[in-house]
């Protein structure tokens, strides 16, 4: 999509950045917003990043407790976490953007802080999708190697399965797997996601393989005797690995968008961990509470953007008509 | 062309096959029922429960290869072995013989001379219900195994004549067509016998009074409870039929002996996954533990909502789409096309049930024109198609006969809509058919959103139920669809196309 858009320099770069600023909010995430203090001196023992470090100490007094014996501290920019809550401040529900200092994007149906969930949220999804889809690539990218290198039955078992899979449309595959596994949690959803994504993966990686050992300098290593693990990583690998990486850009967006909308209907199997549909899905029992919708959708369409930008440069570079 | 299309076809059934594969993998990963019936071994009708259950979804048959197929003889058999040794099934066995009725006696009473006495008396004292179901025999003829055993034999001596398949045929045939309570009685003497018949009539038969006798008959053998009553409705009665069809197609080895040919096709056919596959092929999907109602008659109320939205989506989809991205290739790199660009990605980035959201401001469930949740559910697809009619009409306006139909003075539009268009609305037009399963997926989110009682609202109501019965139809029905759907965008193309024919046959390899 957006040839236009991604062929410019320009439009890969803008993802570029992006990507850069969702990752530095997912790894920071915890100086962004958190119960702890970022810098605390108590009991005349500084404590730096106590609530990314986590210490025992600093625990057993609790949050209340450390802010009141602390002789001064420096509080992170919303000094809420993305639990319930705890902390101090205000904690009443539905609480609107911009009522509360300490709330910038308002509070959730349960009082917890909508930044804090928003901004850990970004962690949540941005690791799951990524390994999700590396899951996905390693799997179907083994497989379509294999089924490419070999060929007679292991080519139809794979081509099989490939065709067995993509038959179904996702949501329905993801959906159906969570509700017949007896019980579904994250690690169930991770598989589901991973199961329906490979099969795009294996179909690209068998193509080239086959297309690649057809090729005269591929027939003349093998006629020197390259074993095919050889000839699958010198030969093979550096010619599959751009468009490896391309899908790979082009499915981390895809799997947040199918996983954002399974926690928004409530099916993705979490528990605690701050997701950006579920705080999206809280809005169903709670019209009016735009807030609950808008900056998690926010996020959503920012991350979605940037990472299809990048992987739509990628392919933009990679396809000899644009270069 | 035709033989294009039906090669293309046969490919598909792999697929399918495959597909339920999948499925009936994932049904056999259920939580297994034993442990939430929670059965000792002494206690009896627990363990017939327990039994009952799992054989309602084939746990008690092999999964793919029935060497030894149990009929009502081999059951029989195997407990009058357990009644002979008198081992810890003996008490379940006499449930069993309770359970076989008058199906088991034709390989039970003749062979009562070779018993020894005391198992004999045994099993004639524990077919003591069947002698009431039947609505023969004196109290007093069951107060010692002997004189019980002298009873069914002169029981079988005069009666014999009556088990036989076209006795009971003829007389359930008249039931049907004259019911009297009189005939009603006469076929309780052949008690359990008269079921394949019973079962078999009820399919056809739409007399409310004649499926008031049969259910009232069949119930009253089995056990089971389903029954029509006299003021029932038509909705009640199909209900009724259609939970009797799926326990004759669970039970029916209990009550019929497989005789020849029958005994091979068995090893295949008594299995769990032929049993469950011919079962969804033939629609007999079970019931919803919801309501009752049977899944296949949901799924025919259900469908047609999320198949119909998906497709208008899909109508409209490529409404906006082609003039778009032609809009877009004519201007490629002006103005216009980079707003359409960016409106495009702004799209794609908004996750449906965000778009959902935001529109049910205007109205949701009933009061919703249908417009609206058709237009949620058309962003899914728009950045695509609108990208793929852009991309192809590009390589269009470029060709050779573009620029001569425009050097031979053709109007700039003409050149633009007839000639380039015609071509490259090919390939879009194929993609829709890849994006319709897509659009179906994505029409189970809109409808919570909506609040529209579809497929997706239903099945949602299912996983919270744990309903797998319409859970495993929907995704089947799914599979389906995208298969189907592949195909028909295969054939379109080779259609338009010729080209692309044999390039199909030889390399498959389709991007979904």
């Amino acid at each position: 999509m957006n040839r236009r858009l991604a062929r410019g320099p320009q439009a890969g770069a803008i993802g570029g950045w992006l990507a850069v600023a969702l990752l530095l909010f997912a790894l920071f995430a915890d100086v962004l917003a958190s119960d702890f203090p970022v810098l605390a001196k108590v009991h005349g023992a500084l404590w730096i990043f106590p609530n990314v470090t986590q210490p025992e100490e600093l625990a057993a007094l609790g949050v209340e407790e450390t802010f009141a014996s602390a002789e001064w501290s420096l509080a992170p920019l919303v000094a809420h976490g993305p639990g319930g809550g705890v902390g101090t401040g205000s904690t009443a529900a539905l609480l609107p953007p911009g009522r509360v200092r300490s709330h910038p994007f308002g509070t959730d149906r349960e009082g917890r802080d909508v930044f804090a969930r928003v901004v850990h949220g970004t962690r949540t999804y941005l690791v799951f999708a990524i390994a999700a889809v590396f899951a996905s690539l390693c799997f179907g990218g083994v497989l379509g190697a294999l089924a490419g290198l070999f060929g007679g039955l292991t080519d139809a078992l794979v081509g099989r399965a490939i065709e067995t899979v993509s038959a179904f449309p996702p949501v329905v595959l993801v959906l159906g797997i969570q509700a017949l596994v007896p019980r579904a949690s994250v690690g169930t959803l991770f598989l589901a996601i991973a199961v329906t994504r490979w099969p795009e993966v294996a179909r690209l990686v068998r193509g080239e393989v086959i297309q690649l050992t057809t090729r005269d300098y591929v027939m003349a290593a093998r006629a020197l005797g390259a074993s095919p693990l050889r000839v699958l990583r010198k030969h093979v690998a550096p010619q599959v690995r751009g468009q490896l990486a391309v899908l790979g850009a082009i499915g981390v967006p895809a799997v947040i968008l199918l996983e954002a909308s399974l926690d928004f209907l409530r099916l993705g199997g979490r528990t605690t961990a701050p997701s950006w549909g579920e705080t999206m899905s809280e809005f169903r029992d709670a019209p009016g509470a735009w807030w609950l919708l808008a900056f998690p959708g926010a996020f959503l369409c920012v991350t979605v953007i940037a990472l299809h930008l990048i992987g739509e440069a990628r392919r933009a570079r990679l396809d000899p008509k644009t270069r | 062309m035709l033989a294009f299309a039906l090669r293309r076809a046969l490919w598909a059934f792999p697929t399918l096959v495959g597909v339920s594969l999948v499925v009936f993998l994932l049904t056999t990963l259920l939580p297994a029922v034993e442990s939430d019936a929670g059965a000792s071994a002494d206690d009896v009708a627990a363990r017939l429960r327990v039994d009952d259950l799992r054989r309602a979804r084939f746990l008690d048959l092999p999964a793919f290869l029935n060497t030894t197929p149990q009929d009502v003889e081999a059951r029989v058999e195997e407990c009058v072995v357990h009644a002979v040794a008198d081992d810890a099934d003996a008490p379940l066995c006499d449930k069993r013989f309770v359970q076989f009725g008058g199906s088991g006696l034709p390989y039970l009473i003749p062979g009562f001379p070779d018993l020894p006495p005391g198992p004999r008396g045994r099993i004639a004292l524990a077919l003591a219900p069947v002698a009431r179901r039947m609505n023969v025999g004196e109290p007093r003829d069951f107060d010692d195994g002997a004189s019980a055993a002298l009873f069914w034999s002169r029981f079988w001596d005069d009666r014999s004549v009556d088990f036989t398949a076209p006795a009971v045929r003829r007389e359930v045939d008249r039931l049907v067509r004259r019911g009297s309570d009189l005939r009603e009685d006469d076929l309780r003497k052949v008690d359990t016998f008269a079921l394949e018949q019973l079962v078999q009539i009820m399919r056809t038969t739409t007399d409310r009074d004649a499926l008031v006798r049969l259910t009232r008959l069949a119930s009253h053998i089995t056990n089971h409870d389903a029954v029509v009553n006299a003021n029932d409705g038509a909705l009640r009665m199909r209900a009724v039929v259609s939970d009797w069809q799926s326990w004759w197609y669970v039970h029916e080895l209990d009550y019929v002996a497989l005789r020849g040919g029958g005994k091979i096709t068995a090893s295949i056919a008594q299995t769990r996954y032929a049993k469950w596959v011919l079962g969804a092929a033939t629609g007999q999907l079970g019931l919803s533990p919801r309501d009752g109602e049977p899944v296949f008659d949901k799924l025919v109320s259900r469908a047609p909502v999320t198949l119909g939205m998906a497709f208008l989506a899909l109508l409209l989809n490529l409404g906006v789409a082609v003039p778009l991205g032609v809009l877009s290739a004519w201007r490629q790199g002006r103005a216009l096309d980079r707003a359409t660009s960016l409106l495009l990605l702004a799209f794609y980035s908004l996750p449906t049930f965000l778009v959902a959201e935001i529109l049910t401001t205007f109205g949701r469930a009933e009061e919703a024109p249908i417009f609206l949740p058709v237009a949620a559910l058309s962003t899914v697809s728009l950045a695509a198609t609108t990208q793929q009619q852009r991309a192809s009409m590009i390589e269009a306006l470029g060709q050779d006969y573009v620029r001569s139909a425009l050097a031979k003075g053709a109007r700039t539009w003409r050149a633009v809509v007839v000639h380039a268009l015609r071509n490259a609305l090919v390939p879009t037009v194929t993609l829709a058919g890849i994006q319709f399963p897509i659009l179906v997926g994505a029409a189970f989110v809109v409808e919570e959103v909506f609040d529209i009682h579809g497929m997706g609202w239903e099945t949602l109501r299912a996983i919270e139920s744990r309903d797998a019965a319409w859970i495993v139809a929907v995704t089947l029905l799914c599979a389906f669809v995208t298969t189907s759907c592949l195909v028909a965008s295969d054939v379109v193309y080779a259609l338009l196309d010729p080209r692309a024919r044999e390039q199909q046959l030889s390399v498959r390899r389709r991007s979904t």
